[in-house]
């Protein structure tokens, strides 16, 4: 297993050296550097270009500049990087650290939900393969698809940033809308439950008269400005999840499920109390150890409790842990929704990765960074989602038609146990190969967004860097983001092995 | 059969027998691979739409304004200025008066007109000839290089295959957006011709066509089929060219379509970025980086490329699936009848 | 029949019907079928290809798919199960009926460990939890045959052989004390001397268990060794049943009567005596040699390491003259046709083609050689490119070798139709819209092309079925005599070599174990490996089968 991992890194790194000396030569001939000043009726113009052949090295042969490059970028691996100046004689190492930051941010969020949210569209569409829902699925995808990412910005920009902050001044939603959303809602709830025809007009009739109702219910408290939820709500739905997962999995009787679960919920109601004043200005260390330990005891306790069904009361525990600890967190963003308003009454933002000079605490500048990070991931993550939608649900279904579905089938397993024990983690491995793919193409994608969206990320670094003919700051970018896909390719070949026992064993 | 010694198959004891009868009865013609597939793309509903979609597009594009010395039918030219009507507002209605619109008209300027008055509708189809021919000859190109690559390093593996997996590695560490800039760039500081775009694009996007090719040649070359060309004194191209590569036409062809809506995109992008189609030439992706913030004042100089562009992709898209269900039917989109007469018979 | 109704049986089916709904139209699969197993009795239900034997076992386990409409009763004890609820339907697999499939190398869950996939079943039905379920799944293992069963259980699918991972599925198939077992060819993907070995186990387990099992095969020698009565279905009729010996002894249909008249049989053997050393192989001195092998070494190339498949086998064919190699999988049986085909080089030792040495020829005189070698293979789904038609594929040879013009190919592949009886008219079809047999009758004719003077067939019938495979070999024995080539015919079948060679090599782990006359070497064989193949291999008439079982479970011991 370590052979195989130190085996590609070897061969990922190989590759790394070649591709940086094939860019290099690429982006120094992809142009003259000197054009613009060649054109330009400066006085001092025989200076500024004796100055920028000195800090571009445009006197030396090109693998003398590439061994340059190399050499200072290979001290990188003891934390010295030496990245060049760039057009104008600035250091790219200083340039790197927050341009760097922001993308990979961008990125990362952006593959997680595309993968977690795309490969539960492909199993669901997989399963319900030719109903309406895989239909609509399908088309949605071939949309996702065919749409120019940049444009796709623009529109989302346009909709979702500037006419929802100029809703945000004085939420209204009118009577007809509602209604129509709750239509609209119920047919797509109706679709998601399937069932019988009975069942699915009743979750039609409900979700379409709640959805509604909720709505003006939410005006008339102001919610869009002035949200809340506190601990009641909280403790209502934790424990109508621990009571509905216990239901759904083993069934309320199993009191060693079931207990576990309702110890957790009675948990998150005294946590809720006992960190109030703390949540009200944490930081981010204090966040990442609470949800650790949210998930942590919880499953301590179902471990102990469970008995023999240890493991099913560790995972349902967990997942009523995690569930209250966040519920807790959105109440807290909440609370600081109507202060983050204050200083910032546009919240959407469409220039940026973050607001200058923000004045607040954290949940101020936690909720700014959400705010200027959401179009972009959105934007990202819906065309990512497409293909991992797409991938699996074609795995799925090559997986559903093997022999060990049918013997499973045999064992009178239930259809979802099959689905998910069987089917899915072998449906998952060849996800993972593609997984590498994509990642390389959101990086691609980001430097559109980035343009779009006017971060100064390294998108931008990319698109400046080659505009102005300047090796260096387009290599900083391709190191940083090279390195990351070698990683996650890495990532991607240790998921790989871990599905399949074939490679392991 | 009029032979009364034939017994009906229902009589006969044998398997053997049983498949011969059945084999001298069968009347209807026979029908190869190809015929099959195409018998079964002509059903695929979403795919006829994409493809009269298509042919329609291009038809409009290049017989509107002509192509190159050919004149069109249109008459404003997608180069001359003129004085801006109504704030530059298309022209064209397709709202019916009964429904309470102004009745279907074309009027001056469908499309409306840019800031110096150009007619859109012309500098729209100009940018839509552009990303046809590109599409088009980047999906050739790529097709047929990723097409024999892929068939050669599935055939004889070695140091062909290794150049090709390290090639799909390089582009895991350069991203194609990235790569492709690149040589946009050189391509538009050498000659700036679409073409040499086109041709450089295609240079870089035929990885993933090879790496599907080899895969089904891995797998075909172990048919027996192959091997015995092989045992009977084959020359190697034959088995590639007769054997191998006829087979594998399912997937060159899908993904050939695929090809041709990424390179579209991709284009697109490039153009956007600045690193692909160049001033004074025009692009749809061109156009809508002029006027993304158009988007308020102008909108339809924001919309109408970026339609187009949604409408070429997504046809060529659907076009591909179809084409995949025609080839393969195993993992087809649309159910076949059986799944009807189930629904059928519960009521 | 109406006695039995009031009968406890595990299985019975009462006028069962299968139709599915396809694209072109209804097929019928099962026209009306009623059968019943007690418990403790095996029945077979016997047929080939397009009987409906396989739908109606799995119409029994409710596992058909959605465009199949069924009628007729199907019981599980007393429950019928056609038309029973989904959630009772899997509340009785694996506790009331269980299976156990052809394919043991795709039957188990590649990533999970054999310990889940026994213990699921165990925990679902709620016979075992946990710990307890693990010594129950060890305690099943151990009764299948697997050795070191704790650590073994530990262990993926992929570590182990083929004969164990059937034994791993029939250990599910047991875990959960069905009332009838379900056996789908349960050893036709399977070694000889493995499915002797599983045959034992099954009817071990049936009696210690008391299970009805419903054993679905086309092999006659299985059922004569397995069965107590027998099935026989026909294009979705059972056209005969009975106890083993009426069937298979007294068969009454005519149906019956001719499949059992096309299964190859072994002469009367000589297992346990030892007989004489068989005299060399030249025994006739004006033999016209056409290949000759000569201490052949033939390596594989694994990832730069080589595996050596066949080590020094030599042997000779004449003019006129069949040579079987046979053997078990993994054998190098086949990997000896290749190396005579050119498909894979020739490591040491030497190959002569009529005189000519393989691998030391230029590639031009390799393609003259080539052109006198005809050749069949196994499969005849993947032995024609589906892209040419049936007259191409035939005529093939002539354009790689620029033989003769249009017209006079067109002329070559007519008479070669007619040879291998088929149709004229079928010049113009395509492969797919040609049965198996029928397929690999066009191999025979496209192998005959260039009128070759060795006839290479690497399995040529075990991928069809039992009658199917007598015409072909029929077909392939009257040609031969024809034609008079030599011909190099590799097979795992002993009966068939038996019939159609006139010398045998038996093969194993690449090695020559006993060659000689088909006279001496199958029928009083001398060394222990062909014994016991030749015993392993079941024989369609139950009374000689039980004296072959002994035999081989005598040879077996002293293994």
């Amino acid at each position: 297993m370590l052979k195989f991992i130190l085996k590609r890194l070897g061969s990922a790194l190989g590759v790394l050296l070649a591709a940086s000396l094939l860019l290099y030569v690429l982006v120094i001939n992809s142009g003259d550097p000197l054009a613009d000043l060649r054109e330009s009726n400066a006085d001092n113009r025989e200076y500024l270009m004796e100055q920028r052949i000195g800090y571009m090295e445009l006197d030396q042969p090109w693998y003398a500049r590439y061994w340059g490059w190399l050499s200072g970028a290979s001290k990188c691996l003891i934390g010295q990087c030496d990245l060049g100046r760039n057009i104008n004689g600035i250091e790219v190492s200083g340039l790197l650290a927050n341009a760097a930051a922001s993308t990979l941010r961008l990125v990362l969020l952006a593959t997680i939900i595309a993968a977690i949210l795309g490969i539960a569209i492909g199993v669901l569409t997989a399963v319900r393969q030719y109903s309406g829902l895989d239909y609509i699925v399908t088309f949605l995808t071939f949309l996702f698809f065919s749409l120019p990412v940049f444009w796709a910005a623009v529109l989302l920009k346009n909709y979702m940033a500037i006419e929802f902050n100029d809703w945000l001044v004085a939420p209204d939603i009118s009577l007809t809308t509602s209604i129509v959303i709750g239509v609209v809602a119920g047919l797509v709830m109706q679709m998601l439950l399937a069932g019988s025809l009975k069942r699915r007009a009743l979750t039609f009739v409900v979700t379409a008269a709640f959805v509604p109702l909720m709505l003006q219910y939410s005006l008339w408290l102001n919610f869009y400005r002035y949200p809340q939820m506190g601990p009641a709500v909280i403790v209502v739905l934790t424990a109508l999840l621990a009571l509905s997962v216990t239901a759904m999995s083993v069934g309320l009787k199993e009191r060693r499920v079931l207990v576990p679960a309702l110890i957790t919920v009675v948990l998150v109601l005294g946590m809720y109390y006992a960190t109030f004043n703390l949540m009200l200005d944490p930081n981010a260390w204090i966040l990442v150890v609470g949800l650790i330990l949210a998930v942590g005891i919880p499953a301590v306790i179902g471990k102990l409790m469970g008995g023999r069904l240890s493991k099913m009361a560790m995972g349902l525990a967990a997942v009523v842990g995690f569930t209250g600890a966040s519920l807790t967190l959105i109440d807290h963003l909440f609370r600081a929704w109507p202060g983050f308003l204050q200083i910032k009454s546009r919240p959407i933002s469409t220039i940026g990765s973050s607001t200058p000079n923000l004045q607040g605490g954290f949940w101020d500048h936690f909720l700014d960074n959400a705010t200027q990070l959401l179009l972009p991931t959105i934007l990202l993550a819906i065309i990512s989602l497409a293909s991992y939608s797409r991938y699996t649900r074609s795995s799925m279904l090559e997986v559903q038609q093997q022999d060990y579905i049918r013997t499973a089938r045999s064992k009178g397993l239930a259809e979802r146990t099959v689905i998910f024990r069987h089917a899915f983690r072998n449906a998952l491995i060849p996800i993972a190969t593609i997984a590498a793919f994509d990642f390389a193409g959101l990086i691609g994608g980001a430097v559109i967004t980035e343009t779009v969206f006017g971060w100064k990320g390294m998108g931008e670094m990319f698109t400046t860097g080659l505009n102005n003919v300047d090796p260096n700051p387009v290599m900083a970018f391709f190191l940083v983001t090279g390195s990351a896909a070698i990683l996650f390719n890495l990532l991607a070949d240790i998921v790989y092995a871990l599905l399949d026992p074939r490679i392991r064993v | 059969m009029s032979n009364t010694n034939d017994k009906m198959p229902e009589q006969l004891t044998s398997i053997a027998e049983v498949e011969d009868a059945r084999l001298a009865r069968q009347e209807e013609k026979s029908k190869s691979q190809g015929r099959i597939v195409f018998e079964r793309f002509i059903k695929h509903k979403p795919a006829m739409i994409s493809s009269a979609v298509l042919v329609i597009i291009t038809v409009v594009a290049f017989t509107s304004i002509g192509y190159g010395p050919l004149p069109g039918w249109w008459d404003k030219s997608y180069l001359a200025a003129g004085q801006v009507v109504d704030g530059g507002r298309p022209t064209m209605s397709l709202w019916p008066t009964w429904l309470g619109g102004s009745g279907f008209a074309i009027g001056e300027h469908p499309f409306g007109q840019d800031s110096i008055g150009k007619d859109y509708f012309a500098l729209v189809m100009n940018g839509t000839q552009k990303s046809i021919i590109i599409g088009v000859v980047v999906g050739l190109v790529a097709t047929f290089i990723g097409a024999v690559i892929g068939a050669v390093a599935g055939y004889f593996r070695g140091w062909v295959d290794e150049i090709l997996m390290r090639m799909t590695d390089l582009f895991i560490v350069i991203p194609l957006l990235v790569l492709a800039a690149v040589l946009g760039q050189m391509a538009g500081a050498s000659s700036g011709s679409i073409i040499t775009l086109a041709l450089v694009l295609g240079l870089v996007t035929w990885t993933g066509l090879a790496r599907l090719v080899r895969g089904e040649v891995l797998s075909l070359r172990e048919r027996e089929y192959v091997a015995a060309a092989q045992a009977m004194g084959s020359r190697t191209g034959r088995v590639i060219f007769k054997h191998l590569l006829p087979n594998t036409i399912g997937v060159i062809v899908v993904n050939a379509t695929f090809a041709i809506a990424g390179a579209i995109l991709l284009e697109s992008s490039l153009s956007f970025l600045g690193f692909g189609v160049q001033p004074p030439e025009s692009s749809l992706g061109l156009l809508i980086s002029q006027y993304q913030n158009a988007f308020t004042s102008r909108p339809w100089l924001f919309w109408w490329p970026g339609m187009i562009i949604v409408a070429i992709a997504l046809s060529v898209n659907f076009l591909g699936d179809g084409l995949r269900d025609a080839f393969d039917p195993r993992q087809s989109s649309r159910p076949r009848r059986r799944k009807l007469s189930l629904l059928n018979r519960k009521g | 029949m109406s006695t039995e109704a009031t009968e406890n049986f595990a299985l019975s089916f009462q006028d069962l019907k299968v139709t599915f709904e396809t694209e072109a139209r209804d097929v019928q699969a099962v026209k009306g079928l009623s059968l019943q197993v007690r418990p403790g009795e095996v029945v077979a239900l016997v047929g080939e290809s397009g009987s409906g034997k396989s739908v109606t076992s799995t119409a029994a386990m409710g596992l058909l798919p959605g465009n199949a409409n069924i009628t007729g009763e199907a019981r599980v004890g007393n429950v019928n199960v056609v038309g029973l609820d989904k959630g009772k339907m899997r509340k009785m697999r694996a506790t009331d009926i269980a299976m156990v499939f052809q394919e043991p190398m795709t039957a188990l869950n590649p990533v999970l460990t054999v310990e889940r996939q026994l213990t699921e079943a165990l925990e679902l039905h709620g016979i075992a939890y946990g710990k307890e379920a693990t010594a129950r799944a060890v305690e099943l293992l151990t009764m299948v045959g697997i050795p070191q069963p704790e650590k073994r259980i530990k262990q993926y699918p992929h570590q182990f052989s083929g004969g164990q991972r059937q034994r791993i599925v029939i250990a599910m198939a047991i875990s959960c004390d069905p009332k009838v077992i379900i056996a789908d060819e349960p050893t036709t993907a399977l070694d000889v001397t493995v499915q002797a070995e599983i045959l034992d186990l099954m009817r071990e387990l049936k009696d210690r268990l008391n299970t009805g099992i419903l054993l679905i095969t086309h092999n006659m020698g299985v059922v004569a060794d397995m069965a107590d009565r027998v099935a026989v279905m026909f294009q979705g009729n059972l056209v005969e049943t009975g106890t083993v010996e009426q069937v298979l002894l007294k068969p009454e249909h005519e149906y019956t009567q001719r499949l059992l008249a096309a299964v190859p049989k072994l002469e009367q053997v000589a297992l346990t005596t030892t007989g004489l050393a068989h005299d060399s192989m030249t025994a006739a001195k004006d033999r016209e040699l056409v290949l000759t092998a000569k201490d052949l070494v033939l390596e594989y190339d694994m990832r730069g390491t080589k595996y050596r498949a066949v080590e020094g086998v030599s042997f000779d064919i004449a003019k006129g003259e069949v040579l079987g190699i046979v053997g078990e999988s993994g054998s190098g049986k086949s990997t000896v046709a290749k190396a005579v085909l050119g498909l894979l080089p020739v490591a040491e030792g030497s190959l002569l083609v009529k005189g000519n040495n393989l691998p030391k020829l230029s590639p031009r005189e390799a393609r003259e050689v080539r052109k006198t070698i005809g050749v069949i293979f196994q499969d005849p789904a993947a032995s024609l490119n589906p892209r040419f038609p049936i007259g191409d594929c035939i005529t093939e040879p002539m354009v790689v070798h620029k033989v003769g013009n249009k017209a006079s190919r067109t002329k070559r592949a007519q008479e070669l139709l007619d040879a291998v009886k088929l149709p004229r008219n079928v010049i113009n079809r395509y492969p797919h819209e040609l049965s198996g047999g029928q397929r690999q009758r066009i191999c025979i004719a496209r192998a005959l092309t260039l009128s070759p003077e060795l006839l290479i067939a690497d399995e040529p019938t075990s991928a069809l079925d039992v009658s199917v495979q007598a015409v072909v070999l029929e077909m392939l024995q009257d040609l031969q005599r024809d034609f008079n080539f030599a011909c190099l015919f590799v097979s795992h079948d002993l009966a068939v070599v038996d019939m159609l060679a006139d010398s045998v090599v038996v093969m194993q782990n690449g090695k020559s174990v006993e060659q000689g006359r088909v006279k001496d070497v199958l029928h009083a064989p001398q060394h222990d490996y062909t014994r016991r193949l030749l015993a392993a291999a079941p024989v369609p008439d139950p009374h000689q089968q039980a004296v072959r079982r002994d035999a081989w479970r005598i040879l077996n011991s002293q293994k």
